[in-house]
Parts: C-alpha cells; structure tokens; sequence
C-alpha cells in the first residue's frame, strides 16, 4: 500500500504540474491556440496562489488549507524540505510574478508562435521556484533552483527565430551553468566539512567544522548565488539578457526568477548568522574561542551590498534606453534586498521581504509597461518615450507610479519597504546604521534617473511625427483592445499600479503576516 | 608509496592533462578525444575510491552518452568536420583569476594535512535505497528538470511550421 | 583497507575547477564552454564522492547519492546548451560566443 498522505501539503506544486502537463499534451494533439494554453497556466498559477494563501491562514479561506497546521514552523534537523510561513509567504510572492506575466501575455501578438511552450515553462518554472520556497537541504535547493533557471534560460530563447534572444539565452545559459558549477562546488565542500546537507544542521554547527573548507565552502556559494541575484561584480551579463530577452521574460526574469536566488541567500547564509546570534558568541570574526562563519558571512554580504546599490545606481544613471536602464536599476534593488540578510534581525528580515515583494510589483510592472509601449511602436530610447503621458495618460501614470515606487516617494509600496528595510538596520546599531546611510544616500541617488524619465513623460513636447519604426508586431498588434494593448496585460498593468498605492497607504495590510512570519523564521531558522 | 598512491598520482595527472589538452587543442574533434579520456580516467577514480556503482555510471553517461551528444553537437554545426578553429588567446586575466582559484583552494585544503585515512566501501544496495527513500525528492527533481530541459529543447530544434 | 591522502584529491578537483574557469573566460567556440563547463561540474562530483569515501559520519553516503543526481543533472544541462547553439547556429551559421563573460562593469 502506498502512503499517500504527503501529496496534500503539495497541493500547490501538482497543480502547476498538472497545468504544465497539460499545455504539453495539447501541443502534441496540434491545439497551441495562446488563449487556451494561456488561460490554463494563468488559472494553475492562480489556483496554486489560492491553496498557498489558504495556507497561511488568510481568514476567509483558511478552511482550503492543505497543509495540517502543525506541520508549519517546525524546528529541527529532519528532512529535505520544511514548511515555514516565510516560505509560503515567498511562495506567494513569485506566484504574484508569474500570474502578472502570464495574464499580461495572453495580450501577445496574435500571430506569434510557441505560446504552448512559453506557458509551460513558465509554469515550470514557477514550480522551481515554490520548491525554493520549501527546500531545508542544500542540494534540494540547488536543483529547485536549478529546474527555474533551466527553463528560463529555455524561455529566454523560445521565439527561436530572433537572433538577439537567442544570443542573449547563449549568454545565460553560459553564465547560469557556471554559477551552477561554482554553487555545487561551494556545496561539495560544506558537505566534506559537515557531513550532511541538512540546512539546519549546518546552521547549528555554524562553529564547529573545519574553518577553511567551511570559508571556502561559503565563498564557493556566494560567488555562485551572486550571479543568480546579480551583484556586483557578478552582473554584468543581467542587463545584456534583460535587454535581449522578449520583454515579457524579461519582466519574469527581473522580477520573478530573480529573488529565488535571495530566498536562497536567507536560507544558506542566515542560519549560520542567527545561530551565532542566538549563541551570543563575540562578533569578531576571528575573536578567541571558537571559529564563527556568522560575522564573516554578514562583512561579505554588507561589502556586496553597497558595491551592488551603487555600480547599479550609478551606471543606470548613464543610460539611454529604457530597458537597461531599468535592468541596472534592478542590479541596484539587489543590493538593497541582502541588507535585510546581512542584518538578520527579525524586522530586517521583514522589510527584505516587503522589498522584494515590492520589486516583483514595481519592476515586472514596469517591464510589462515597456512590452505593452514597445507594441505600441515605441523605441527603445528613453528619448522615444517623450510626450507618452499625455498621449496615453492611464499607461503614463501607472509607469509614473511604478517609478516613484522605485525610487521610495511616500504613498507607495517602495517607501513602506524601504523605511522598515533601513530603520531595522539602524535598530540594529553598531555599523549596520552605516548600511542604512549607504542605502538612503542610494536612494536620493536613484531619483535623478527616475525623475528623468517622468519628465521626458509628462513635460517634453512630443514630436510631430514619432520617429519611430512601426515594427511588424504593431501592425499585428493594433487588433487588440486599449489600444493596442490588450486585455490582459492592461489588467495586469492595473492590478500593479492599484496594489502598490493600496500597500503604500494602507500598510499593515501586508506588513502584519510578513512580520510574524519573518519572527517564526528567527525562532526556527531556515 | 602504496600502490593505490602511485595510481592516484597517474591517474590525478593524467586528468589534469586531458583537461587542458580538451580546451586548448584547435580541432574539435580531438576536444572531443580529449575529453572522452578524461571522463573514462574519472571513471577509474572512482572505482579506485571504491565506488564502483558510480564508475560504471560515469562510463555511462559521460564518457558514453555526452561524449556522443558533444561530438553530434560538432558534427551539426559546421561544414567540414576536422576544421581548425581559428586560435583564441589565452589572455592575461583569465589565467590569472584561475591560478588564484587554485592557489587559494589549494593552500586552505592543505591545512588538512598530510594524514592517511581510510577509503569506506559502501553496499550499492544501501546506495539505491538512499537515492529512492531517504533522498528521493532530489530524483524527483531531477525528473522535473530532464521534464522542463526536454521538451524546451525539442522545441527549439524542431524544424518546420507549427 | 586502503588509505589514501585526502588533500591530494582536494587539490586535483582545486585544479579541475580552475581550468574549467579558464576555459569558460577565454573560449569563444559554444561546443568548448560546454566542454569547460562539464570539468567543472566534474570537479565539484568528484568532491562529493571523496567526502563520501572519507566520511566518519553516518550520512557519508549522501555523498554517493548526490554524485549519481548531479552526473545526471550535467547531462541534461549539456542536452540544453546544445539545443539552444542548433537553433543558433540555425539562423547565424556561427556558433562563436563573442565574448560570453565581459570582465568589466
């Protein structure tokens, strides 16, 4: 007899399974209409959105929970995966991007191709990254990472017949395999240095091992991680694939896949500096008394921070078309996140998290913004979107408000994010409070291009005649509905802008289950 | 000198040669001889760290399967087989963040010291209920991957209208 | 019982892992990155299964288990890198990366 009891807590996961399985066979039985391979991976994803919600305890449908309450939140060494409510929480945050992306791609050109294999990598890769989300064993978490970047190195180069994305998928299946070769390696010798895999267990030997298999092991993984996160100096190739990826992958790329690899960075990197805190042991790092990882861990991850936030700033500064501009902003907000990992208190934990929810809505909104005007025949420069708010006032001010968010103006996601992030690292005290400077002077730095492009928006007289290419998708695109921008993706558009002025006034309405969460993840650790 | 000490020794160089050799020589074909030797030499350490199970595995896969895919992938892609590549320099950088890989991995390792431990030989028995009870999931996994890797990949190579 | 010198074979895999680096920052031809890519892969298993071997403790075998995933793994990530220079080489004729990694900001 075969136990069946462990399929209800994963739920969620089968049903992306399911709905990816799905989009395959039709493909094979020849019907790959992007209606209906797009309506069954938006309904996966927002199935599975329902259950994880459920799950958390969301009062209204608590009673679909799948997974037995006592099940959440449990402490020790067991297993190669875990239910925390931090996870479900991330899980809810990456089902958010690839229900934006999926309904802002039903709105594609009809007469594009391969929207049976998009939706089902796309799906795929979602599972990937829920898997992240519940992984409690190093190498369970580094092939859910690896089953998301597989497919989206795949989705990436899936319009098969435009040779800039096929190049730029070159580019990060180069680089992916070889952050994946340096991440097995770092495992590898963690592995010889504790006998086991278990991400718990290594957090409570965080100061036995033996010290240099143990540093090197680390380092291995964090130069590894760094380039699924894109920190500086690991980045360089985020904005050539962000660039030359269709731009709905892109918003997938910037802001979904991207934060499995934080999510990765909190599991590996903070059980190591919560147990050093929990032990109160000294914080020097080579202190008398036993060898601690902890505080060498959180002077590497502090040094890759303010390196990230400002290369990324400071780059995006210079730049004239709007998707790299957008692509080295999102280098910058990386650098933002790992704060909330390098000072591991339980509020810091719940502003990283707030953030990188607020990156999923603000970036992959503002890259579904520039699919939708791309469509529209607009260039890529940033000069080409002059006079666009008055022209299209509604999509204007949507990107207005993704914008301001970015740049953390009040009344929006990305300031409630950014005061909780930076005042728990000043709570922090010591020379964390240095962290939080460095991020705010970041911040006044990041309005200069920001505010740019609103004026080019709102303020610069457009052209009599747009100087534009009318591309051949316009043409095909000027059936759909708003314009040429199409159902779906001006709903997604919406959704986004709506959320993030709802967060922005009325914080606690995320801000509570993120911090009680984040407080369960100190208690327990990953 | 033990036996087993002078076979590693061959063994260790005779990897470390092939995989320069695989990288630096301008045929491709002969990449591909290289480097099918240097997965069979694997194979042979492994079977000298007492996991046979995984040698046979090795030989199976790389030296058998990818060796195969690396050489179809060559075949495909270009119009006279035994075609030289034009020579890439090696450049200043590269070479130097490898000899500081090395030498940094190479002088932490050494603080292990010099002592002799034993080789564990494990029962290929126990090793097949570790990979299909305790550890299944990362089979699992596996599968999804082999699931997402595949059907991408037939995609992308498929020939003709949809 | 046979007894072997664990740095020894530590420094191999050191080694291994820095030709592959090598080689993945200074080729051009896609088919050598894929080459480059697999030593390396090959290094970290072989890490895995010498700390199996030496392992005292009593989940050494895991070790093992994750050699045989991880040879698997780097096959199929070889079956997708070759997919993705067919249709490459498909529509450009070249299946020469100019410069993969840049070493600059």
């Amino acid at each position: 007899m075969i136990d069946t009891s462990f399929v209800g807590p994963f739920l969620p996961e089968i049903v992306l399974l399911a709905a990816t399985l799905l989009v395959f066979l039709l493909d094979v039985l020849g019907v790959r209409r992007l209606e209906i391979a797009g309506a069954i991976g938006v309904v996966g994803v927002g199935v599975a959105f329902f259950l994880v919600a459920a799950d958390l305890g969301f009062s209204p449908i608590a009673g679909f929970a799948t997974i037995p309450s006592g099940q959440i939140n449990v402490g020790g060494p067991t297993g190669l995966y875990a239910f925390t409510s931090l996870g479900l929480v991330f899980q809810l945050i990456f089902l958010t991007a690839a229900f934006l992306v999926g309904l802002a791609s039903l709105s594609r050109p009809t007469g594009e191709r391969g929207a049976s294999i998009f939706y089902g990598l796309l799906t795929l890769a979602t599972l990937g990254m829920l898997l992240v989300a519940i992984a409690a064993d190093l190498i369970f978490l580094l092939l859910a990472i690896e089953l998301t970047s597989i497919s989206t190195y795949l989705l990436v180069a899936y319009t098969r017949k435009d040779g800039r994305s096929l190049e730029a998928a070159m580019k990060f299946y180069i680089v992916g395999a070889l952050s994946t070769t340096l991440s097995f390696f770092g495992a590898s010798l963690l592995f010889g240095a504790y006998g086991t895999t278990n991400l718990r267990a290594i957090a409570g030997m965080g100061s036995a091992g033996v010290p240099t298999l143990v540093l090197l092991g680390y380092g291995f993984l964090i130069a590894g991680l760094a380039f699924k996160v894109t920190l500086v100096p690991f980045h360089a190739w985020a904005v050539d694939v962000y660039d030359g990826a269709p731009t709905d992958v892109s918003a997938f790329l910037a802001g979904g896949t991207k934060k499995i690899g934080l999510f990765a960075f909190f599991l590996v990197f903070l059980g190591p500096i919560l147990a050093v805190k929990a032990s109160g042991a000294s914080t020097l790092p080579f202190g008398t008394g036993p060898f601690n990882v902890g505080p060498v861990l959180q002077i590497a991850l502090a040094a890759a921070a303010v390196l990230t936030m400002t290369v990324g700033n400071v780059l995006a500064l210079l730049q004239k078309e709007m998707k790299r501009m957008l692509a080295y902003s999102s280098i910058s907000q990386a650098g933002y996140m790992l704060i909330g990992v390098t000072v591991g208190t339980a509020p810091a934990i719940a502003g990283a998290t707030l953030q990188i929810f607020a990156h999923v809505l603000m970036k992959g909104g503002a890259f579904l913004v520039v699919a939708a005007v791309a469509g529209v025949g607009v260039g890529p420069l940033i000069t080409d979107w002059r006079g666009l708010g008055t022209r299209r006032p509604l999509l204007g001010v949507a990107f207005g408000l993704m914008l301001l968010s970015l740049a953390g103006v009040p009344l929006t996601i990305g300031f409630v994010s950014k005061f909780v992030l930076f005042s728990s690292a000043v709570e922090a005290q010591g020379w964390f409070v240095w962290l939080a400077v460095a991020g705010l002077l970041n911040s006044a730095l990041s309005v200069f291009y920001y505010a740019r492009v609103l004026k080019v928006m709102f303020f610069d007289v457009a052209d009599p005649m747009p100087t534009t290419v009318p591309l051949a998708a316009a043409a095909s695109s000027a059936r759909l509905a708003f314009g040429g921008i199409g159902v779906g993706r001006a709903a997604a558009i919406a959704l986004v802008a709506v959320v993030i002025v709802a967060v922005g006034i009325y914080p606690q309405l995320l801000l509570g289950p993120i911090q009680s969460a984040a407080q369960h993840f100190v208690n327990v650790g990953p | 000198m033990s036996l087993e000490e002078i076979a590693f020794l061959f063994l260790a160089a005779v990897a470390l040669v092939t995989a320069v050799a695989a990288l630096l020589v301008r045929e491709l074909v002969h990449t591909i001889l290289w480097i099918a030797i240097f997965f069979v030499d694997l194979s042979a350490i492994y079977f000298l760290l007492n996991a046979p199970f995984l040698g046979v595995i090795q030989l199976g896969v790389y030296a058998g399967a990818v060796t195969v895919l690396l050489l179809f992938g060559v075949m495909v892609t270009r119009k006279r087989i035994f075609a030289r590549e034009a020579a890439t320099g090696i450049g200043p950088i590269p070479l130097a963040l490898a000899l500081v890989t090395f030498i940094f991995v190479v002088s932490a390792v050494a603080e292990l010291g010099q002592t002799e431990r034993p080789i564990r030989s494990y029962d290929p028995s126990y090793l097949s209920v570790n990979l299909f009870q305790t550890n299944g999931p990362w089979l699992l996994l596996l599968g999804l991957i082999m699931l997402a890797s595949v059907s991408g990949a037939i995609y992308l190579v498929r020939e003709g209208r949809e | 019982m046979t007894t072997l010198i664990l740095s020894g074979f530590l420094a191999l895999s050191a080694g291994l892992l820095a030709i592959s680096i090598f080689g993945i920052l200074t080729r051009r031809n896609f088919i050598l990155l894929l080459i480059a890519i697999e030593i390396g892969m090959n290094a970290a298993i072989l890490n895995f299964v010498y700390f199996a071997a030496f392992s005292g403790a009593t989940t050494g075998l895991d070790g093992q288990a994750i050699a045989v995933v991880l040879i698997g793994f780097a096959a199929t990530e070889i079956a997708v890198g070759l997919a993705i220079v067919l249709a490459l080489n498909r529509l450009k004729g070249s299946i020469n990366v100019a410069q993969a990694i840049e070493l600059k900001l």
